[in-house]
């Protein structure tokens, strides 16, 4: 602990500060209009101290992990010298705000206590549609950020307590949806407005002063736990790679490279050797890269680590501009929460688990599904295929996920009943359920993936995202194997509901429009840890039995 | 004295007993549990107490009109994974639902821990060809062939029970009355459950996952319970055991063996009676905030209703029956103080456990706990004896808190303690915070009831830091749930699901559902409750479930209750959209005006409520409360540790008022009373406190 500072209270104001970001997440629960917050929690509070410096993000999804004091430090940057009780402030844009990317807004609130700054508390929060060139913020054929939405820079949204008119009419004329966007940014506000008001109480009951103190002392005990947790992994170097074969809008082979050196307690993550950015929008910014990096090694370390800025102070992060991985604008970049940060989380993962065997964790599958949208009994709607979703990776302890969300929220995003979709869109299931032979082998396996089959009842535009579709995408680690790649096929249906016989590969990126089609995927599987000749007899024989692996192969055919 | 109710509450470290007789007295019981079979400690408990009142077992048990049982029992076969050999039949495609889980993560970051193992493994999960739309229309017709051949795999792999959940059961239960014709020859009795009858909700996975939990709960718990019933039986007791389901009511113990799974809250579920009864006295509006060896659960009771929801989660299990809102944290007596390698303080949420619990009990406890802290700091009194047998050693306290917190963080002892009561106690805070606030309640509008073993030492701080001007302490607060049971109604919930526009409906339509509803639900409790029902007032209270279009929650709207056989009328549809606008608002703080409205479920529960007996009116004290003695106890950080009061509950009668700061010593806890608070006794031995003075004074944080 910091000299003279008390333990005791250290530990209290972590727990008031935590308890202030879920509270804020509670607001935003109950008042939020898109489903995407109240079901999905696509959004994180977080609040910072008067630098911006992140002191507690205890209500949030992970990739968002370590980001938000970009944000605050690009407003503090702008108008640092006139900030005042009362403004609130407002940003997306990933090359000018701290951004990571545009669909997440930054609703940032200073909170003052007899006139000195105290601190931010902060909502970021995925809108559900911000203009640009397909409804629901993903464009897959984006080639620069322009065609991808509404760019914001720090704007000073509420002035004085008194929202300002104008720019709101501005927002709500850049969306497709300003009755969704109108009520999700008064949730966030309200978000905001109740931490605030926490956080100017223990200002009032511990004064300004102390609290910047145990504000720091907080940082301080995770950058000393994070050293800790250093020292106890050996130093060295590793070197990993990802590569793409295509950028969205056609064939194109592109590395993503990492270099971690571990030296005491300082960890350097250099991705210099990935290649330029690309064309279309799986580019990433240095906050989404700083985010995914931090995600990365605080999932790698265990669940009780601290998530503050202090965490990360240890981690020097190297990304040559104009990379995949730090581009330079006007690249186009809204998928990158998922993809290029899944590669980037892989990477991490891959030179932590050769520093650590001993706590390796393997790839997850890429997801392979897409959106479906259209019309359907005169209102439009917008189905995500998440019931094809892929199998995650094996760790040391268990085998994979045989199905689960996506990485980047270490499955937090929970998937629907097929009953439910069934009465609400107009889609049939046909099948889910899991892989043969789709986890990869290792002394534990990978998740197995998922065997899916859907017919769409209607015409519909498909919007396909699919970097799962082809080779493995979750690699083996310590000796074990990876899953298998994925697979997805469309089947024009006849009025009567059968397959015509004409069979349509689905594209890895791209947008199609297509009558009723049944639509067959094998999501990839997990990949594999440690050597599948160790595995327990006993699992494999239960697997044999299960009818998850083929009796004799030990899943390892393909 | 007689006739007599009792109620017994199997808990994890102890079995307690409550008993009232016809004149409103009470006698209580406490009793270690027997894990191995905890019918042993119910034996014991009323043992123990026919013991205590010099009078023969069969005599009390023969004079017991009213026996109510709470028990872990179910709760442990979910926890321990001791569940039978189940098998599961669903529909062809779809093999696999149960153990995808919807992917649902408790904790995200804590993702190398693995899934709880799935209770019908895939061997034991088999298809059959048949579908059922979402609107109950029959897609693909029923293949008995594929049905026969289930069947027949599932005997070859030794299913003990079985559990049937078809998709879109709930829209048409055909396929599964027909599946479930087959399955009930070759498993009889109750080893059939079926989805369509047991839980009919939308959603394949919450209503599967139910369905099999109760298969594999049957052959374990129903044999419990009819092993139990039989053997008090046997004992002297002719009326019938009533069990407590997790929904806060009682069903008799033959209804409850066929659908075990609305028993895994069985104890904690007693609240709703526990709290019910300091309703009359101090308003609808009551928190408990009951605190134990290892957990502080906290309930809300709004407007008189505690509130039930559909979703109950037990050791990673999706159980989607009717269970009372209980939020419970890792905050009780025994939960223990560490600090990490790099010098933070952290309390809880790992407890020590019964065995070795607190290193004051001396049973080999070497870890820093709350206990050990309130001990030190001269909450608890040094040599007190607690639990029966064990004796309070504030030199172990001490050396514990010494040896793992002080040192490491080189302060004073006291004020490590004193830094482990301030965590602890903000952890209580958030709790209640949790349950009022996220729920739309403001907590300042609430009486706080600290119970449990523990709760009374946290009283005082837990409401004032949330505003709440009174807070009570239940005299049978250490056996808050047990004495809860005894005034428990019957109850029993029926619901049908529905997909529809609530304009399309109309009043009509919800008749239609009403009256259906209504037929079933009093066919079922007229079998079910038929030796009980000439005790009980039957009441039917009916409500619906509603939500806009494309949400995945519903908001559950009240309407007005019905007394006897009647079955209830519905309300305009202008009412039930102005109502549930009203409940929509305070949760989620607005609306949209003239939205389409979808009712998602018709629902009816049936209530056998219970004469309330008299309750012992104190006569007015002739003299004021004497302390028994004085000692110095830390009254928080502001105020350090003056020398207080320290009464004895026994000495207390009721009607006489004492001022704090003072410690009042009961028989199953201790009560910590700040120093701008005043106590009055009441009868039964409840307190009473209120804040007088400013917030300046009396215990802070």
């Amino acid at each position: 602990m910091t000299a003279g500072v008390d333990p005791v209270a250290v530990a209290l104001m972590q727990a008031r500060l935590d308890h202030l970001c879920r509270h804020m997440g509670w607001v935003m629960t109950r008042t939020a209009r898109s489903p995407i917050f109240s079901q999905s929690h696509d959004f994180s509070c977080f609040a910072t101290d008067p630098e911006g410096t992140l002191v507690s993000t205890a209500d949030g999804i992970p990739i968002h992990t370590g980001g938000g004091g970009f944000a605050v430090r690009a407003i503090l940057r702008d108008f640092g010298h006139e900030l005042a009780s009362g403004d609130v402030y407002l940003l997306n844009d990933p090359y000018t705000a701290g951004g990571n990317h545009l669909p997440d807004w930054v609703v940032a609130r200073p909170v003052f206590h007899r006139g000195g700054l105290v601190g931010f508390c902060c909502n970021r929060a995925h809108q559900s549609d911000i203009g640009g060139g397909a409804a629901g913020t993903y464009n897959p054929e984006a080639t620069e950020i322009y065609h991808e939405g509404i760019r914001l820079p720090p704007l000073k949204l509420v002035q004085a307590g008194e929202m300002r008119r104008d720019l709101w009419n501005l927002l709500m004329v850049n969306t497709r949806t300003p009755e969704l966007l109108d009520g999700d940014l008064r949730a966030m506000l309200g978000s905001t407005e109740i931490g605030a008001a926490r956080m100017e109480e223990l200002a009032a009951t511990e004064g300004p002063d102390r609290c910047r103190e145990l504000f720091t002392a907080i940082c301080e005990h995770a950058d000393r736990r994070f050293r800790a947790e250093l020292a106890e992994l050996p130093d060295g170097v590793w070197r990993a790679e990802e590569f793409w074969t295509d950028d969205c809008i056609g064939p194109h082979e592109s590395r993503l490279v990492l270099t971690l050196t571990i030296e005491g307690e300082r960890i350097t993550v250099d991705f210099t050797g990935t290649s330029p950015q690309v064309r279309g929008f799986k580019n990433s910014s240095w906050v989404n890269t700083w985010s995914a990096v931090s995600m990365a090694l605080a999932a790698f370390l265990p669940p009780d680590l601290p998530r503050n800025e202090g965490t990360f102070r240890a981690v020097e992060m190297i990304a040559p501009e104009g990379t995949i991985l730090n581009a330079r604008p006007p690249a186009a970049m809204t998928m990158n929460t998922v993809i290029p940060a899944h590669e980037i989380i892989h990477l991490v993962w891959r030179c932590l688990s050769r520093a650590d065997p001993d706590r390796a964790l393997a790839g997850w599958g890429k997801n392979l599904f897409g959106v479906t949208s259209g019309e359907w009994q005169g209102r439009p709607f917008v189905l995500y295929h998440w019931n094809a979703a892929a199998g995650g990776g094996a760790t040391t302890d268990r085998d994979g996920f045989n199905q689960i969300g996506h990485l980047i929220a270490l499955g937090g995003l929970n998937l629907p009943n097929v009953e439910f979709t069934e009465a609400t869109y107009p889609v049939r299931f046909r099948r889910q359920e899991f892989r043969t032979d789709g986890g990869g082998a290792g002394e534990f396996r990978g998740g197995t993936g998922i065997e899916y089959q859907a017919d769409v009842l209607v015409p519909a535009q498909w919007s396909f995202r699919g970097e799962g579709l082809g080779p493995p995408s979750g690699h083996g680690e310590a000796g074990g194997e990876a899953g298998a790649g994925g697979e997805m096929f469309l089947e024009p249906l006849d009025p009567d509901g059968r397959p015509t016989g004409e069979v349509i590969e689905a594209p890895r990126y791209g947008i199609r429009h297509l009558g009723p089609v049944r639509v067959t995927a094998r999501s990839p599987g997990g990949g594999g840890v440690g050597d599948p000749a160790r595995r327990d007899p006993r699992l494999t024989m239960a697997d044999e039995r299960n009818g998850i692996v083929t009796p004799g192969t030990a899943g390892s055919d393909h | 004295m007689f006739p007599l109710s009792i109620g017994v509450d199997v808990g994890g470290t102890f079995t307690d007993l409550a008993m009232t007789d016809r004149l409103g007295r009470s006698w209580v019981a406490k009793v270690p549990s027997d894990n191995t079979d905890p019918s042993r400690g119910v034996v014991a408990a009323v043992e123990a107490l026919a013991r205590d009142l010099s009078i023969p077992v069969s005599r009390l048990l023969g004079g017991t009109e009213r026996f109510v049982h709470g028990s872990t029992v179910a709760t442990n076969t979910v926890l321990e994974h001791t569940w039978a050999r189940v098998g599961l039949v669903t529909t062809r495609g779809f093999r696999d639902f149960l153990e995808i889980r919807r992917g649902i993560r408790e904790d995200q970051w804590d993702h190398r821990a693995p899934w709880p193992p799935v209770m019908s493994p895939r061997h034991l999960r088999r298809t059959i060809g048949g579908r059922i739309g979402p609107e109950g229309e029959e897609t693909e017709a029923l293949d008995e062939g594929s049905v026969a051949a289930a069947v027949e795999a599932l005997v070859e792999e030794g299913a003990e029970s079985v559990a049937l959940c078809l998709l879109h059961s709930y829209a048409c239960d055909d396929h599964e009355r027909r599946v479930a014709a087959v399955l009930r020859e070759k498993w009889p009795g109750h080893l059939t459950s079926v989805s369509s009858e047991l839980v009919p909700i939308l959603g394949e996975y919450e209503r599967g996952s139910t369905t099999v939990a109760n298969a594999g709960l049957v052959p374990r718990v129903g044999s419990y319970l009819e092993r139990l019933a039989r053997e008090l039986g046997e004992m002297g007791l002719r009326s019938e055991v009533l069990v407590l389901q997790s929904n806060g009511g009682t069903v008799p113990i033959v209804a409850a063996s066929g659908r075990p799974v609305e028993l895994v809250l069985s104890g904690p579920a007693a609240v709703v009676g526990a709290l019910g009864r300091h309703r009359s006295r101090m308003g609808g509006n009551l928190v408990s905030l009951e605190v134990g060896g290892t957990s502080c659960d906290v309930t809300v009771m709004a407007g008189g209703e505690v509130p039930v929801t559909d979703s109950l989660v037990v050791g990673g299990h999706h159980l989607a029956v009717p269970a009372v809102d209980v939020h419970t944290v890792g905050a009780g007596g025994g939960t223990v103080a560490t600090v990490d390698s790099t010098g933070m303080l952290q309390v809880g949420p790992r407890g020590a456990g019964a065995v070795p619990g607190p290193a004051a009990y001396g049973r080999g406890g070497s870890e820093a706990t709350v206990t050990d802290a309130q001990l030190v700091l001269g909450r608890l009194r040094d040599g007190a004896r607690v639990g029966g047998s064990v004796v309070l050693d504030a030199g172990a306290a001490r050396e514990a808190i010494r040896r793992t917190v002080a040192e490491p963080l080189s302060m004073g002892v006291e004020e490590a303690a004193a830094g482990i009561l301030r965590l602890v106690g903000q952890a209580m805070i958030h709790a209640v915070e949790a349950i009022t606030v996220q729920r739309g309640r403001d907590p300042s509008e609430f009486v706080l009831v600290a119970a449990g073993g523990a709760g009374a030492l946290h009283g005082s701080e837990v409401a004032r830091a949330l505003g709440m001007r009174r807070w009570m302490v239940p005299g049978e607060a250490g056996v808050f749930c047990a004495m809860g049971m005894l005034h428990t109604d019957l109850r029993r919930d029926f619901s049908h699901p529905l997909m529809a526009d609530l304009d399309d409906v109309g009043s009509r339509g919800l008749a239609t559902e009403l009256e259906f509803l209504h037929t079933r639900g009093l066919d079922t409790v007229s079998s079910e409750w038929d030796r009980t029902l000439a005790d009980v007032d039957l009441e039917a209270a009916p409500w619906l479930e509603l939500r806009y279009p494309g949400q995945l929650w519903s908001v559950r709207v009240f309407l007005d209750p019905v007394a006897g056989v009647r079955a209830p009328l519905p309300p305009a549809v202008r009412w039930l959209r102005e109502e549930f606008e009203r409940r929509y608002r305070r949760l989620y703080g607005h609306i949209q005006p003239d939205g389409r409205l979808l009712v998602t479920a018709v629902g009816l529960t049936f209530l056998g409520r219970l004469e309330s007996r008299p309750e012992v009116q104190p006569d007015p004290a002739e003299t004021g409360a004497e302390p028994d003695h004085r000692r110095p106890v830390w009254m928080g950080p502001a105020h350090g540790s003056p020398v207080v009061d320290v009464y004895r509950g026994a000495d207390l009668c009721p009607g006489q008022h004492l001022e704090g700061p003072a410690v009042i010593e009961m028989a199953t806890t201790t009560v910590l009373v700040g120093g701008d608070e005043l106590v009055t006794v009441g009868g039964g031995g409840d307190l009473v406190v209120e804040r007088s003075r400013s917030d300046e004074a009396g215990v802070s944080r």
